[in-house]
């Protein structure tokens, strides 16, 4: 059997392989103090408390002290972090607390949440490796005239994401590099995923009842 | 080269490949037939060409997304006058799970025009030879004039010996005595692949097998057992046979034996899930409506 | 020198899917590189909110039939999550068999068609026969030989009895050989080191840099594996060494890959040996309350991400979901860089790209 050790015991080490690293490939030039990243001066896990610690310092220190991380841990020891943060314009020094805390971009996600006309809000949620955990910093903006910085500038991958997000939704990302379509044909019109509340007959299912009309007559006329 | 007509040897016939925005599946599958001996479609007289011009057969996939229908349309035309069209999979027939997408342009009969279908989700590379055998019977019969006759076996049948030997999730079947009307099937089908509707004397089941993608999660969520999945993978047909290709079952109401209330009494198989043995007292609730039901079993003593 | 900008379909970079590159060239080497996806774009994560939740479980089966289990398996993770249902431990086991089936079927795909592509047609078949005993192994187990529909919300709805693990041992054991000797043929065989070893090169930095993910990542030097890094289902009692090599070109991603699908066996053995007996499934039909949760996996392509969020009802508010392939494409910049217009549908098929995954 593996080394794991049991995921029950709250104090030990994350269950995790080491992280190799080099300084040589880090994009930041500033090495972090020791102590104060995600891994120790192994490379290897840090202890989850020191973890949740040195990134709730990082963030703290980046876009304010009202800055909380809520930690999930599941039954495998996998953490998730959920932090709102306190404004638009903390993104951007946030997202840069994370890069230098070596995290990489996993993921973004734009939506409309639950009751999103009636609060008049809308989200974008950017969600960050740091070493097997993930750590979720979303933004709350106006559902209308939103606007983000991009942050390809910081993270090259976040490129797509960000060119996707635009064509999908009505948000601009402001200072993005190359904000073309992406997937989405030109005949489309712009920002589908706008039309989900209300519902409209741009999503009907026209094809749907055409082919089950058909469906229904063939099966008249063999009778 | 093959030898597709007894005594001469002849030209293969050029088997050409259009995805119109699949998820790969039959595409894949479509690889298979030209690169696994067992499935090669050089057994039946064929090769694969690169070139639209030498299509004498066209090989669809997908549900045709809007971004990729101005290059199919394009290499569709590209094609000889005298191919014939198969539409691989349940995409292009009714757009499979992709249906009524913004970015989803088909079905591909309202573009241009098909021959022959080959459900499945994807086809096995069997159904994908026995696809391209009916597409070779329409194309010999258009350059003889003739009517395309049906193939020997056509349905149901299952294949060579050696090849068949799997439990293939093939076309659903429906018993209508087992269903109980909860209509779980209809909320888990992501194909939309099941109708009910209810008539003066009954409900009744329509399963569209061009929508459906044999996934069995309506099989595994019914209740009573009264949709199955059956082994039968042989859906091959003339697309101008599509929307005949359904499975249907009428379940008649019965009036409630308290209130008289039309009603879709409870099958036998739902009393035997819920209770395992039902006794004599138990099976009469099952011609009961649920207002005398509860009014019976308040009623009944407790045991 | 002369510059010029050329532009590739699906057709002229040998891949099975529709595809567009516009390539500048330096002379006749690759410069620069504009991908421009969207031709299978499905609109699928719109198409998800308005499905319920066990409708999306076939729906996202069929975004891509090449990591097909994938999906389904990590998108339940995530409802499972939100309605906090610890799946029985048989269940996990058996989501594992399934994902690693697929692994090996998809990592021998990639690895055919880069044969191909190179022109050794022999291998090419050779690879496919031995793919097949793969494929006839999930046809005879789940019915369907790209999709397999074992997972559902709360475990999975497919079993393994004594038969079926018997003939899916046998399978494992047959694939050993094969697999052994596929792995030496990629490694030394001269006529493939001269096409694969030295090309489309990334560094290590540049891998990290462009944040790329599974096979081709490691491919590079870099250790991580979610099964590893972030462990799931039954991963945590699976014994297996991540797969990496350092040289970071379409050989070294290769031997990434075969030394996977090896290890696969290994894991699906293990998993047949530890088999713990109990339910397929926690419930059948549990509810789901208001949420969000992130499911993590390692699909054959590398780190795949779901996001959930829920209200309540039984259709998701928001379901986004990012693939490994998405992370990959644009690094193709620097594989390609300096390289020459003939070894672009090689490099290209050498990150296993994904179009149906990439498009939605």
């Amino acid at each position: 059997m593996s080394d794991r050790t049991s995921p029950a015991s709250d104090n030990l080490p994350l269950p995790l392989s080491t992280r190799e690293r080099g300084p040589e490939t880090s994009p930041h030039p500033d090495p972090l103090p020791e102590g104060k990243g995600i891994v120790d001066a192994g490379g290897g896990r840090l202890y989850p408390d020191q973890f949740i610690h040195n990134v709730a310092a990082a963030l703290a220190g980046a876009a304010g002290e009202q800055t909380e991380v809520a930690w999930r841990r599941d039954r495998k020891g996998v953490l998730t972090g959920w932090c709102r943060l306190p404004s638009g314009v903390a993104l951007l020094p946030a997202a840069r607390a994370v890069a230098e805390l070596q995290g990489r971009l996993a993921m973004v996600t734009a939506y409309l949440p639950e009751r999103a006309q009636e609060k008049g809000e809308r989200e974008i949620a950017y969600h960050f490796d740091l070493d097997g955990a993930t750590l979720t910093l979303t933004v709350i903006l106006p559902l209308e005239w939103s606007r983000v910085p991009s942050l390809t500038p910081i993270f090259r991958n976040c490129d797509w994401q960000e060119r996707e997000l635009m064509e999908l939704y009505d948000v601009q990302v402001v200072g993005h590099p190359d904000p073309r379509r992406l997937f989405l044909d030109h005949s489309l019109p712009h920002a589908p995923f706008e039309r989900l509340v209300p519902y409209s007959t741009f999503t009907n299912a026209a094809t749907s009842k055409a082919l089950w009309d058909k469906v229904m007559a063939g099966a008249r006329e063999d009778a | 080269m093959a030898i597709h007509e007894p005594g001469s040897a002849a030209e293969p016939v050029g088997l050409f490949r259009i995805n119109t925005g699949s998820c790969n599946g039959c595409d894949v599958e479509l690889a298979v037939t030209s690169a696994v001996a067992e499935f090669d479609v050089e057994q039946l007289g064929c090769r694969y060409t690169e070139s639209a011009h030498e299509a004498d057969i066209v090989l669809v996939t997908g549900p045709l997304t809007v971004r990729a229908r101005e290059e199919v349309l394009r290499l569709h035309a590209a094609t000889p006058r005298d191919k014939v069209t198969v539409a691989v999979g349940v995409c292009p027939v009714s757009g499979g799970v992709f249906r009524d997408s913004y970015a989803v342009d088909g079905p591909l009969e309202r573009h241009l025009p098909v021959d022959v279908n080959v459900p499945g989700c994807p086809p096995r590379p069997q159904a994908l030879l026995e696809g391209i055998r009916e597409a070779l019977e329409i194309r010999r019969a258009r350059r003889e004039g003739s009517e395309p006759t049906r193939l020997p076996g056509d349905r149901k049948q299952p294949g060579k010996p050696g090849t068949d030997n799997f439990p293939a999730r093939g076309r659903l079947s429906f018993d209508a005595a087992a269903c109980v009307d909860c209509r779980m099937c209809r909320h888990v089908c992501a194909a939309g692949a099941i109708r009910f509707e209810e008539r003066d004397e009954s409900v009744r089941l329509t399963l569209w097998h061009n929508s459906c993608v044999f996934c069995g999660l309506c099989s595994h969520y019914c209740p009573t057992g009264a949709l199955s999945v059956t082994g039968d993978w042989r859906l091959d047909h003339r697309a101008t046979d599509a929307f005949r290709q359904i499975e249907r079952g009428e379940v008649p109401y019965a009036p409630c034996a308290g209130c008289g209330e039309p009603i879709i009494p409870a099958a036998p198989q739902l009393l035997h899930a819920a209770f395992r043995r039902p006794n004599p007292e138990i099976e009469k609730l099952k011609n009961l409506c649920p207002t005398c039901r509860q009014r019976m079993s308040i009623g009944v003593p407790r045991r | 020198m002369s510059t010029k900008i050329i532009e590739l379909g699906s057709h002229q970079l040998a891949l099975e899917e529709p595809m567009y590159f516009r390539v500048q060239l330096e002379g006749d080497r690759v410069a620069d590189l504009d991908v421009m996806p969207g031709q299978v774009h499905r609109g699928m994560e719109h198409l998800v909110m308005r499905r319920n939740l066990y409708q999306n479980i076939t729906l996202l089966e069929r975004l891509c039939s090449l990591c097909s289990n994938s999906h389904p398996s990590t998108f339940c993770a995530a409802v499972e999550d939100v309605a906090g249902i610890a799946i029985p431990e048989r269940a996990e086991y058996l989501r594992a068999v399934a994902d690693e089936i697929k692994r090996i079927a998809s990592h021998l795909f990639c690895c055919a068609v880069q044969a191909n592509v190179i022109g050794e047609t022999t291998l090419f078949r050779r690879v496919m026969e031995i793919r097949e005993i793969m494929q006839r192994a999930k046809e005879a187990i789940y019915g369907n030989r790209m999709d397999l529909a074992a997972n559902v919300i709360g475990g999975v709805r497919y079993d393994l009895d004594a038969d079926s693990a018997a003939y899916l041992a046998g399978r494992m054991e047959e694939m050993k050989k094969p697999l052994d000797e596929l792995y030496l043929q990629y490694e030394n065989n001269p006529a493939i080191m001269a096409r694969t070893a030295g090309v489309g090169v990334l560094t290590r930095e540049a891998a990290r840099e462009w944040a790329v993910v599974g096979p081709v990542a490691r491919a590079c030097g870099i250790d991580y594996d979610v099964r590893k890094k972030s462990p799931y289902g039954a991963y945590d009692r699976l014994e297996f060494e991540v797969a990496l090599q350092t040289a970071g070109d379409v050989r070294a991603r290769n031997l990434v890959r075969l030394a996977e699908a090896r290890q696969s066996v290994s894991l699906i053995e293990q998993c047949l040996d530890g088999l713990p007996a109990g339910p397929l499934c926690a419930d059948t039909l549990p509810e789901i309350p208001a949420g969000e949760a992130i499911a993590k996996s390692e699909a054959p392509r590398g780190e795949l991400m779901y996001y959930l969020r829920t209200d309540g009802s039984d259709f998701p508010v928001r379901l986004k979901w990012r693939v490994p392939s998405y992370m990959n494409w644009d690094a193709l910049k620097v594989m390609l860089k300096g390289e020459p217009v003939a070894n672009i549908p090689l490099i290209v098929n050498s990150i296993d790209p994904c179009i149906a995954c990439t498009d939605r």
